[in-house]
């Protein structure tokens, strides 16, 4: 520990020095890498994708309609994001479970961006000492351009990030023609800077920060651990007592275990930690170190595995237990759950009917003896496809309805208000009665809805 | 023996200011994020305060939901900023078994 790191005058709260992690290549970092391709692929590629004569993927928040594919989501359909986020929450148990922070150090978008940037940083700056350098180096020409430079990739590649979030949600062919214009709309220009910038801030300054700081999942995660759960640990059994020693020299008779004390595992850790020191919160779980300590071992000489995925009982020398009740109970709700959501929103009612009363008028007499009540009935089509509605009511014995039409044509995903006038013959009912609206497709596949409303009358 | 590499120290932290604010303002944009959600999930904002009169809250959707976001940002924060507060300035925890010094650990 150098002067300034030393904790002064009992002061709790050091200034942050930044982390350096050293690139590392190995087995996990490979499957870190394919990670952030597919998961960072798909988030720029999916708003460019076409589904006929919409984008693919679109969540139209100024028409209330969610499109994914073929599929549309309405307002009314709101449960199933429920549905899913439940499914996501259990899926995190279940992998946590299984081999812990496994969401963290592969697919957690922090650490994705933040991986990116590394890269971007790397490409500009060199390596890890050649950072370091620069960093200490005075100012001059060099440290400008490089510093520069990389500051001017990280910033175009934000923009480019918070452009596909809002993509997301205006048709993003027609914003990249305005982004090109400069004539973005105020809230598209506000969520491209707003989302860009996090971004920016997250993955090129916090880092680390954001999940020892700000990350909940980091602080619960050990309540989802048992002694069966994959861990990223240091075999301390075999590595203690650390310490260098020449190559070819017998370690056994010096008295020193595996490790040789090189510290790559703590140069690599993008967290700063030591791994050696057990599982501690702030590990991401991202295995640099394990891909690290494999090269050294074999460098060395030594059986690789020093720093490995292993549970407790394993350490302690007992059976690994992957499959266990714990996993079992997690694997089969979720598997449930997607069941059911997939049946659920395959068989969904594409169309739905909303009766609303006339409020100018409770009711009217009509000559020839009947009474009329006037509804709003509104028609909601969720279907991919066109169809002709009926209007039908029941409830009181000889209801009439009358809107003008034999049918109602209603396009794909729209929504058809009709006025629906109702007549009941004087004698038919006193009050007011309950009735019920239902709307039928008139083509070969039948759709059907109905709707509740009440019809009054005079009560003498 | 080897010098450890500077940058390791084990006690890296943020100043004290930077995790206020982030244990402030993060939490309270999850919880602004999911309640923006469910709110508008249910309520179209163009038709907040559209009877007769007086004429709608928000012109546009987006504008609606907009505001709606920082809206919750802000009620969250505020609830985030109370309970920091409440933390920060309440008398240290009896120690622990073991440690005899009567302050709390900083981790």
């Amino acid at each position: 520990m150098t002067e300034a790191q030393a904790p002064v005058g009992g002061e709790l709260y050091a200034a942050r020095q930044k982390i350096y992690p050293r690139e590392i290549k190995g087995r996990f970092q490979r499957l870190r890498v394919y990670a952030v391709f597919a998961l960072l692929g798909l988030y720029y590629v999916l708003p460019w994708i076409r589904w006929g004569e919409r984008q693919a993927v679109l969540f139209d928040l100024p028409a209330r309609k969610f499109h994914i594919f073929s599929l549309t989501l309405w307002p009314q359909d709101f449960y199933f994001l429920t549905w899913l986020l439940i499914i996501a929450a259990l899926a995190l148990f279940f992998f946590t479970a299984l081999a812990g922070r496994l969401f963290c150090g592969y697919a957690c978008p922090q650490t994705v961006w933040t991986e990116t940037f590394l890269w971007i940083e790397r490409w500009v700056e060199g390596s890890r000492t050649q950072q370091m350098k620069l960093a200490k180096a005075p100012l001059s020409g060099e440290k400008l351009v490089r510093k520069g430079a990389k500051y001017f990739l990280w910033f175009a590649f934000a923009l480019w990030t918070g452009f596909t979030f809002v993509g997301y949600f205006t048709p993003i062919t027609e914003l990249a023609g305005k982004l090109v214009a400069f004539s973005t709309g105020p809230w598209e220009t506000f969520w491209v800077l707003f989302y860009g910038g996090a971004t920016y801030v997250n993955a090129g300054f916090m880092r680390e920060q954001v999940c020892k700081y700000m990350c909940p999942y980091a602080r619960f995660q050990s309540a989802m651990f048992d002694k069966d759960t994959l861990i990223i640990t240091y075999d301390e059994k075999r590595g203690e007592p650390r310490g260098a020693r020449r190559k070819g020299a017998d370690a056994k008779a010096k008295g020193l275990g595996d490790c040789v004390d090189c510290t790559v595992c703590v140069q690599v850790c993008p967290t700063g930690i030591d791994i050696r020191k057990g599982l501690q919160y702030e590990c991401i779980a991202c295995a640099a170190c394990i891909d690290a300590c494999d090269e050294v071992m074999e460098k060395v000489g030594y059986p690789k595995g020093l720093i490995r995925y292993d549970t407790q009982h394993g350490l302690e020398g007992k059976a690994k237990k992957v499959v266990r009740p714990r996993t079992i109970v997690y694997a089969s709700l979720i598997a449930v759950l997607i069941a059911g959501f997939a049946y659920t929103i395959t068989h969904r009612n594409v169309v739905a009917v909303d009766v609303i009363r006339d409020r100018n008028a409770l009711f009217r007499e009509l000559p020839g003896g009947m009474i009329e009540n006037v509804y709003n009935v509104k028609i909601l089509n969720k279907d991919g496809a066109a169809h002709d509605f009926a209007i039908t009511a029941d409830g009181i014995p000889g209801l009439q309805v009358d809107h003008g039409a034999p049918s109602v044509e209603v396009g794909p995903g729209e929504v058809q208000s009709v006025a629906v006038r109702l007549r009941v013959p004087r004698g038919e009912l006193r009050g007011g009665s309950d009735i019920h609206f239902t709307i039928r497709t008139l083509d070969e596949r039948a759709l059907v809805a109905t709707g509740r409303a009440r019809f009054l009358a005079p009560t003498n | 023996m080897r010098q450890a590499p500077e940058e390791y120290t084990g006690k890296l932290r943020w100043p004290r200011l930077g995790q206020d604010v982030a244990v402030v303002a993060w939490p309270s944009f999850l919880v602004a994020s999911v309640a923006t959600m469910v709110c508008f999930g249910f309520i179209d904002p163009v038709l907040v305060g559209n009877d007769d009169y007086p004429p709608p809250a928000f012109q546009t959707r987006m504008t609606g939901y907009a505001v709606g976001f920082f809206f919750f940002w802000l009620i969250a924060a505020l609830s985030s900023l109370m309970t920091l507060y409440l933390v920060r300035t309440a008398h240290p925890e009896p120690a622990d078994e073991g440690t005899d010094d009567g302050t709390r650990s900083p981790e």
